[in-house]
């Protein structure tokens, strides 16, 4: 199997995680920096993900 | 979900590489961390069957939980970084991937970090490339088969493992002196031992306690499946190849202890860029005259491991019976010329 399909495989190993959070209101941010300044002013601890997108 | 801010990042131009340092060929990877960038907690990993081998809900779940407790003990002035950060380095400080992404602009994909960084560890003369070809150490190698949905309880214990005393329901708490929580941690803490070590010293927990294992390690521990690493490992040599038993090799007069091998696959790009002519069942017996090496356990590792991408080396070739030599030209991936 390429590289490629792995990936893919394992992107949609979660789609429940994504989907469901955001049917929960739950924002992905798509900024590191924002990430940090929300993390700061709310105290909340940073989920952080790394995802190559094919 | 909901008690944390969630980032999702799909561009590296940006990222701090060395206090985000993983695997790139996850292409998953997520860290639990505080806003003054301190990391509590890995969460992915790999192995050379799939990508997703070690992603699982129900250890998210885990991850995230633990990520919480460790984020208040932080709060509280209980937590504390166990290493100093390392020195920010970022991907625009690698010329060759600069001129590779930035300058054609192009997206800076997690494996071309890896691929760049590499590139450059072998121009300034720092690659190892049993440590930096060859990442995210099987922990099936040394018989420890993890029970994925509970984050890192021991499934089963064989081998080494069973050797140094562990046991299935055993937690992984420590590998190699670093506390651990999840899978990800652990892979990540044995990707940094050194490929020479043949031992490690492991925590687990067993019955409330824990107990400090001495762990032996077997020659080649790091060693796994990189032809998934379509664009990671040079040089290529366009076969595949499996060691031969000590039986098969006391049966051709072979010493034990050489990495004499049998080809078992050959790539249509050997014939394309005519790069050897080695066949299915060709017995490669030394590479440029020399049979045995402490790393390498077939002749395709040793191509890998000791030449150079565009080498052109002699084989001893054992075929039908018949002692021949062929000649074998490594090639190199385009992207690294």
């Amino acid at each position: 199997m390429s590289q490629l399909l792995r990936a893919c495989a394992a992107l949609a190993v979660f789609p429940l995680l994504a989907a469901s959070q955001d049917a929960g209101g739950i924002q992905w941010l798509t900024s590191y920096r924002e990430a940090l300044k929300e993390a700061r002013a709310t105290g909340k601890p940073i989920f952080l993900e790394y995802r190559c997108e094919p | 979900m909901s008690q944390y801010v969630c980032v999702r990042v799909i561009r590296m131009d940006d990222v701090d590489v060395n206090l985000f340092e993983y695997d790139r060929n996850n292409p998953l990877y997520f860290f639990l961390m505080n806003a003054d960038e301190q990391i509590y907690a890995r969460y992915g990993g790999r192995d050379s069957a799939a990508v997703d081998s070690y992603l699982n809900l129900d250890s998210l779940e885990l991850a995230l939980a633990k990520g919480l407790e460790l984020h208040n003990q932080w709060k509280k002035g209980e937590w504390k970084p166990a290493a100093p950060r390392p020195a920010p380095k970022f991907p625009r400080e690698y010329p060759l991937l600069v001129q590779r992404t930035f300058a054609q602009g192009q997206c800076v994909e997690c494996h071309l970090i890896g691929d760049f960084q590499n590139i450059h560890r072998q121009l300034d003369g720092t690659l190892d490339k049993r440590k930096h070809l060859w990442r995210s150490p099987d922990f099936k190698v040394i018989g420890i088969t993890i029970d994925v949905p509970k984050g890192l309880v021991v499934k089963q214990a064989s081998g080494d493992a069973a050797a140094a005393g562990m046991m299935a329901g055993d937690v992984i708490r420590s590998w190699n002196g670093a506390r651990v929580w999840t899978f990800a941690d652990a892979q990540y803490a044995y990707d940094m031992l050194d490929r020479s070590a043949r031992q490690v010293q492991v925590v687990v927990e067993r019955g409330g306690a824990e107990r400090e294992l001495t762990m032996q390690l077997p020659l080649r521990w790091w060693l796994t499946d990189v032809r998934w690493r379509q664009s990671s490992v040079d040089p290529r040599v366009y076969f595949d190849d499996r060691p031969l038993t000590e039986a098969e090799k006391r049966e051709r007069n072979l010493p034990v202890e050489g990495f004499a091998s049998m080809v078992r696959r050959v790539a249509d790009m050997a014939r394309m860029m005519k790069t050897h002519e080695l066949a299915v069942g060709d017995v490669i017996i030394a590479v440029n005259g020399v049979d045995r090496d402490p790393d390498a356990n077939t002749a395709e590792l040793y191509l890998r491991l000791r030449t150079k991408p565009g080498d052109t080396v002699q084989l001893d070739v054992i075929r039908g019976g018949e002692r021949i030599k062929l000649p074998l030209r490594s090639l190199q991936m385009s992207f690294r010329k």
